[in-house]
């Protein structure tokens, strides 16, 4: 199956999109669970306060993910 | 529905000799949720009544017995007759008995662990045949034991001493850890042998715990045996008393450990009161619609003698919030206990969870496989816990949503069963804008509600710069976006001039903060994507799952197993991970980007006196 290489490179790059975001995600909630867990073992009545912080980083990754489909729509269209 | 219960403040003043009266009737009422005295300079904080140190005292016996022995808080069906006299006095004698228990159990443990040691250190020297009396200190003669790595190295040991002297005797037997020898040598080699015992990696052993022994190893380790089997059975024996303890009294303990502190609770009530020396005052909330009938219930017990006074929750007061929701609403309100409650002006967002929080689990994990899968996990879990049966309960609706939308988008456990109205994995082009749509018109509700509740707290004029500004910034970004891509023939500027006047109402409304976060409206609506990703994920990891697992089952032979294997352990993991998404991100949803268009929150749960937590 050959594929031309401008095709190669679109899917290269939407790669990049989601792939370099869910690593800035990756560390932003690395960062935040750390520390609920600590503010956790303080006090329990934080789990759901910590739990909603450290997915709040999640919508990097949901960016990455909108600009991943655009680039590749930028391909199919 | 949309506002909490009104409530009304009130002033109990009475003297105090009808205080404990007044406490036992607020008790059993369970209406008044009462405001802690703190104010130090006008009145000083009430002192407890006099039964408290002896509750407490008595409680804390209580519940020392309940942790030594163990008992579990679900045995409940004991009746207490007598009241605080028996449970002083069972109390008291039960502590006793527990605590002699626990401390001959100690020391018999204690005996155990020493006779263990003794019996290590016999089962060393069990081979070599010597008394072990032989091991104490002597003049002319100094003895070595321990261990070496093997039996040549203690061969080599015996050589290189019989070059320095021959005065020596050597007794060696393998055990466990190497190879065991006892040296006996004249005091007067002791240097040089010290060092061919050091170089051929030698680690000496002490003795301690045999020395006052005398005869054979193994005679000895034959009563030590006995002894530690003697001692076992002892210690059964204090534990199965212990049991029984429990088993006879565990009811009587957690009835008393009810009683004592719910007396307790109301002992030490005029600790949050203000007190004079004859008289005190308490201040709380009620809610308006119990208001008379406690107000005549309290005169009564009281026997007219104290003074109440009332009035309706004003603008700036710190009111206890009392949601009032109809009960398939009341679960969710479940996550306001998790984030805070709503201030007693704004509007009880409970509703909205209600009707959207199923919607976008349901969009997330739409397919009908899972839906009736993760149903019937909520259904058996909510009948082993109760406790958390409102979490379960909504977890339920979730499932029965995605079973919904698992017709609408036509999946089966990733297979595509019927012809879908939407199909998710292959038309995300259509899907995502879909998505991004949900968000607009929920984060405008958000801002519906922002406008409301500033309406009633800070007025038209405020409400309308700091909200409605939002509305014209997305009217003017739609205009600008619009005539940019020519799709209206306007010119661009006239969006942008609209932008300018929301950002300057924004200024007015929010002060420098409007016009600063301004574009995190846009990216809160594009935060709605995530209602197609986490779906669009799932969707694509259950095809995968599907055929791999096919693809498995057509080689045939071991493969099929493997398919099979492929198939369930994929789709629990699949499951899993769609539950935990979908339920984090739309609540995530409703936390940040909903909430944050008007929820101030921070109000104390109405918490009335007398209901246990």
């Amino acid at each position: 199956m050959a594929v031309e290489m401008s095709t190669g490179l679109i899917a290269l790059a939407s790669g990049i999109a989601i792939g370099a975001s869910a690593i800035a995600a990756a560390l932003a909630e690395k960062e935040i669970g750390v520390a609920a867990i600590g503010a956790m073992a303080e006090k329990e009545e934080l789990f759901g306060k910590g739990l909603i912080l450290t997915v709040i980083p999640e919508t990097i990754v949901i960016f990455g993910l909108v600009v991943a489909i655009l680039i590749l729509n930028l391909a199919s269209g | 529905m949309l506002t909490p219960h009104k409530m009304d403040s009130v002033v109990i003043t009475g003297p105090n000799s009808v205080m404990e009266h007044v406490i036992k009737a607020l008790h059993n009422m369970k209406v008044l949720h009462i405001v802690e005295h703190s104010d130090k300079e006008l009145a000083d904080i009430g002192s407890p009544l006099k039964s408290a140190n002896k509750l407490s005292e008595i409680l804390v016996n209580v519940r020392a017995l309940i942790a030594a022995l163990g008992i579990k808080k679900e045995d409940k069906t004991f009746k207490l007759k007598k009241g605080l006299l028996e449970i002083e006095s069972t109390t008291k004698k039960l502590s006793e008995e527990v605590r002699m228990s626990q401390e001959e159990l100690k020391k018999t443990e204690e005996l155990i662990a020493r006779n263990h040691s003794v019996g290590e250190e016999l089962d060393t020297l069990k081979n070599i045949n010597l008394p072990l009396e032989v091991f104490s200190s002597y003049k002319s003669l100094t003895c070595f034991a321990g261990y070496v790595r093997d039996e040549n190295t203690a061969a080599s040991i015996k050589v290189e001493l019989s070059l320095i002297t021959s005065r020596f005797m050597m007794f060696q037997s393998p055990i466990k850890k190497g190879h065991f020898i006892a040296l006996f040598i004249d005091s007067k080699s002791k240097d040089s042998a010290n060092h061919v015992l050091s170089k051929g990696g030698f680690s000496p052993v002490n003795f301690m715990n045999i020395s006052n022994l005398k005869g054979s190893a193994s005679g000895n380790m034959e009563k030590i045996e006995k002894e530690i089997a003697k001692l076992q059975s002892k210690s059964e024996e204090i534990t199965r008393r212990m049991h029984i303890i429990a088993n006879d009294f565990g009811g009587f303990l957690i009835m008393a450990e009810e009683f004592l502190s719910e007396q307790l609770e109301k002992a030490e009530a005029p600790l949050k009161f203000a007190s004079t020396k004859s008289s005190f005052l308490i201040k709380g909330w009620v809610p308006s619609d119990e208001l008379t009938e406690s107000i005549e219930k309290l005169s009564k017990a009281a026997k007219n003698r104290i003074f109440v006074n009332f009035e309706p929750a004003k603008k700036h007061d710190k009111v206890p919030v009392k949601l009032k929701n109809p009960t398939p609403v009341r679960q969710f309100e479940f996550f306001l206990d998790l984030y805070s409650y709503p201030s007693y002006m704004e509007l009880d967002p409970t509703l909205f969870i209600f009707l959207t929080f199923p919607i976008f689990f349901g969009i997330m994990l739409g397919d009908v496989g899972y839906g009736i899968v993760t149903l019937l996990l909520f259904w058996i879990l909510k009948r082993k816990m109760p406790k958390a049966s409102n979490f379960f309960n909504i977890l339920m609706l979730a499932s029965v949503s995605s079973i919904i939308f698992g017709l609408i988008f036509g999946e089966f456990f990733g297979f595509e069963f019927m012809h879908p109205i939407v199909e998710r994995s292959a038309e995300n082009k259509m899907f995502m804008p879909l998505a991004i749509a949900i968000g607009i018109v929920h984060v405008n509700i958000g801002l519906i509600v922002g406008f409301i509740n500033e309406m009633k707290s800070h007025g038209f004029k405020h409400a309308f710069f700091a909200k409605a500004s939002w509305f014209v910034l997305e009217i003017g970004a739609v205009l600008a976006a619009l005539s940019i891509f020519k799709i209206i023939s306007l010119h661009w500027s006239t969006g942008v001039a609209v932008i300018l006047l929301s950002l300057i109402m924004l200024f007015i409304g929010e002060g420098i903060k409007g016009p600063i976060e301004s574009l995190s409206i846009f990216t809160n609506i594009l935060s709605y994507a995530r209602l197609m990703a986490i779906g669009l994920s799932s969707v694509i990891l259950a095809v995968i799952i599907n055929e791999s697992a096919g693809k498995m089952m057509h080689t045939g032979g071991v493969f099929i197993v493997l398919g099979i294997v492929i198939l369930v352990l994929g789709h629990i993991i699949n499951i899993m991970l769609g539950l935990l998404g979908s339920f984090l991100h739309s609540l995530r949803l409703h936390y940040v980007e909903f909430f944050s268009k008007f929820f101030h929150g921070g109000a104390d749960k109405y918490r009335p006196f007398g209901v246990r937590q």
